[in-house]
């Protein structure tokens, strides 16, 4: 307490700009977290969130009741992890591909196509899926029949849809991750390239030796920052692609469409406030789990 | 647990007799309108371009005979299902909102987001109060108390295809009373027309064996959860889930044969398009007869389309009046004055037309036969509050079927109080003791129900897979639930 006295004292000036962060995370990410007492709470309107009745595990029963809560959780962190490591490889690749284009305007052309579809809403992007593949009228089918082959159900193979979801989502992701390593790739001393070059260093030994070793850091942090959200399923995207299908769900179900889907007659807070601490208390044992291991190799890369 | 006993009949109909006694003909009578007060009222739609117009016409009649305004608050159809519980867990003050089955208007009022009403609604809205059934006070009554103002607007149960009658070519009859016609009709407008689906499905999921055991004379437990049935005739019903009915298998094994035909698309449940019969990709859609009429006056004939209707529901009942109701809720500072409102929108028709219609002359006009016709729809339709809405107040459309007024006369006239299904109409199913169980039937009924009934799984293996999934979801306990309730209701009768 002491050394704290001593230090605002001697930096006031810092302590005065990091107050405004500090009390919005505290207003906004702190307070709010008392409210998971929900999770717990048979919740009256009448009576408030501390009012309330405790209720114990009740509200959690939902989620693992049919069995399926194993199911959606696996397909989270696999839909996740798929992602994760299709979207960030792409998105290296990219960086790396744009850095080393030579045309001004060809590479700022390229990099502005890989951007836009960050843009697209994921309603949007269902839309194109629908078109895509319908049965009757999808693009898919019709340049099949074109040829001579008989068409193809996709909305009933839900063993194709992780393929499907994992290439829309690397398709929407890939060029604004991309971003972060370009400007990663551009941090490099050019020197040391200069160097390789001198050296008679062909393209691919230059990316091997000097990019990727010097943009691991971004790499893990990165993907770190995504393990954190590992339970978190993206909602919009497997909700607008998939939609009511039935057919798929054993296949595309994440916890949040579950939750959603099952919730949606009758909602009851308690019940959402259980799913998601469920997703929270997961999500923080694996990236304190990951965070350890990356400490374990190399103290400089863990995030804390 | 709901429960409704004849000692609630009884008091509903006593304190009708003694507000129409006390302050016979007089709106509000029992009301203090001495200050001037705002109320505040909440619907769920998307706020009309040309509100201003409608709210200042509105107000100015308020201020004149109640002494005071209305300020309505709108959640939109894009945020209302996480908004709308909000509006009651944040504590915010307001007074009056709209409120419905859909809305979970049962389970919010257990869970104590709303007034009482048992004193004031007799006191204070004492021409609506006098106007309401005996079955629509049952209905909302929860736990022994009045929680809503139940619309005066009578729907039915009724449910049937709507269908374009031009595009059949010559090989049709004409005729459409059962499913066999409908699969003759199917028929006929594949034959004529490759690119027009026969029969609407899209996202949102099929109607098809709703109006199935709608048609053979069974009675849903509640219309949220189409699963669970029983025969109204029966002098003690039994509760059953779908597959315990014999007939299920004939049902499967003809909408296996309709989506073998074509009669809707093989992919229909990731199709978004909700508006594919007034756009021509459809040629017939299982709705209400308002569905009907609604296509009939917008799509009829000045795009070219014709429309006719067909009820398949074998016993017509009342939906429940709580489908469009009133709430006061529990935060309310005036929620005296905020039933006078409700008394006065819902008995005076000069009150309701400006309410629901807005300004005569800008945003709508009557023809002769006092039917509505909308100026300008962009600028605004119709008002928000459908639970204002009165069999006596209500206006029709413009350009409405003729044949609209004579079915529901003829559906109306076919309804006999407390007889076979419309003996269940007032009888609401409370869930709050099965939450658990309940939301992973929904899941479950959505997962292996829908591609099942729209023969996208075989229907033998599919049945039994739905309804091994349904027993692990934990349905048994949900039919007992549901049976003791039945049970309960029937011996309060």
């Amino acid at each position: 307490m002491k050394g704290f006295v001593k230090e605002f004292k001697k930096n006031k000036a810092l302590f005065a700009m990091l107050a405004p962060a500090v009390i919005f995370v505290f207003i906004m990410q702190y307070l709010p977290m008392s409210g998971l007492v929900l999770a717990f709470k048979n919740y009256r309107y009448d009576l408030g969130v501390f009012g309330s009745e405790w209720y114990g595990f009740t509200n959690f029963r939902f989620l693992f009741a049919s069995g399926t809560g194993w199911l959606i959780t696996r397909n989270t962190i696999l839909y996740n992890l798929l992602n994760l490591v299709t979207s960030q490889a792409l998105a290296v690749i990219i960086a790396i591909f744009i850095t080393e284009l030579n045309g001004k305007y060809f590479k700022k052309f390229t990099q502005s196509v890989i951007f836009l579809p960050y843009f697209i809403s994921w309603i949007i992007v269902g839309v194109f899926v629908y078109n895509i593949f319908n049965y009757e009228t999808g693009l898919m089918n019709t340049i099949l029949g074109y040829f001579g082959v008989d068409p193809v159900n996709v909305y009933s193979m839900p063993g194709i849809w992780p393929i499907i979801i994992c290439c829309f989502n690397a398709w929407k992701w890939c060029g604004y991750n991309s971003v972060i390593y370009i400007a990663a790739i551009m941090g490099i001393d050019s020197g040391i390239y200069e160097a390789a070059s001198i050296d008679g260093a062909t393209m691919f030994q230059r990316v091997k030796s000097i990019t990727l070793p010097s943009i691991s850091p971004t790499l893990i942090t990165m993907i770190l920052l995504q393990v954190g959200r590992i339970l978190r399923g993206d909602f919009e995207m497997f909700y607008q692609i998939v939609g009511n299908n039935g057919q798929l769900y054993n296949a595309t179900d994440v916890i949040d469409t579950y939750v959603f889907r099952s919730l949606l007659q009758n909602a009851n807070l308690g019940m959402t406030a259980a799913a998601s601490l469920y997703q929270s208390v997961l999500c923080f044992v694996i990236i304190m789990v990951v965070n350890a291991i990356v400490k374990h190799i190399d103290a400089d890369y863990a995030l804390f | 647990m709901r429960k409704i006993t004849r000692r609630d009949f009884l008091r509903g109909s006593a304190a009708a007799v003694a507000g129409t006694m006390m302050f016979p003909g007089l709106a509000s009578a029992d009301v203090d309108t001495s200050e001037q007060v705002e109320v505040i009222m909440y619907v769920v739609s998307d706020r009309p371009a040309g509100q201003d117009v409608v709210d200042e016409n509105l107000n100015q009649l308020l201020l004149e005979k109640l002494n005071c305004t209305l300020k309505i608050n709108w959640i939109g159809w894009a945020e209302y299902q996480n908004k709308y519980p909000l509006l009651f867990s944040s504590g915010e003050t307001f007074d009056i909102a709209y409120c419905a089955t859909w809305l979970n208007f049962a389970s919010l009022a257990q869970k104590g987001a709303f007034l009482s009403l048992d004193d004031m609604w007799p006191e204070c809205a004492p021409d609506n109060f006098a106007l309401q059934s005996e079955t629509a006070l049952a209905e909302a009554t929860i736990d022994g108390h009045y929680y809503c103002v139940p619309t005066l607007l009578s729907t039915y149960t009724a449910l049937g295809p709507s269908y374009r009658t031009d595009i059949t070519g010559e090989d049709w009859d004409g005729v459409m009373e059962t499913w066999e016609d409908l699969e003759e009709y199917c028929d006929a407008v594949l034959a004529n027309n490759q690119a027009i689906e026969p029969i609407d499905i899209y996202s949102v999921g099929p109607e098809l064996m709703q109006i199935y055991m709608q048609s053979l004379g069974y009675m849903w437990v509640s219309k949220s959860y189409p699963w669970l049935w029983f025969d109204p005739t029966e002098e003690n019903p039994t509760v059953k889930s779908l597959y315990q009915f014999d007939e299920i298998k004939d049902f499967l094994e003809m909408t296996a044969r309709f989506n073998e035909k074509g009669f809707w698309p093989k992919s229909a449940l990731s199709d978004t398009d909700s508006m594919k019969p007034q756009n021509g990709k459809a040629a017939l859609r299982i709705h209400n007869i308002d569905t009907y009429a609604s296509f009939y006056a917008t799509y009829g004939e000045d795009v070219g389309q014709s429309w006719a209707y067909s009820n398949f529901v074998a016993d017509n009942s009342h939906l429940p009046f709580t489908q469009d109701c009133m709430v006061i809720s529990s935060t309310s500072k005036n929620p005296e004055r905020a039933l006078a409102i409700i008394n006065l929108i819902t008995t005076d028709q000069e009150a309701f037309d400006a309410l629901m219609y807005g300004v005569e002359g800008v945003t709508y006009e009557l023809n002769d036969l006092g039917q509505v016709r909308i100026l300008d729809a962009d600028l605004y339709a119709i008002g928000a509050l459908w639970a204002a809405r009165s069999d006596e107040l209500n206006r029709d459309s413009d350009g409405y079927p003729e044949d609209y007024t004579t079915m529901k006369e003829e559906i109306e006239a076919s309804i006999v109080e407390g007889v076979n299904s419309e003996k269940f109409a007032p009888f609401v199913f409370d869930t709050s003791s099965i939450e658990t169980e309940l939301s992973t039937c929904v899941n479950v009924q959505q997962q292996y129900w829908w591609p099942l009934e729209l023969g996208y799984t075989d229907k033998d293996s599919g049945l039994e897979q739905y309804q091994s999934m349904m027993e692990i979801a934990g349905i048994d306990t949900v039919i007992a639930e549901a049976q003791s309730q039945i049970d309960a209701y029937i011996a309060s009768l």
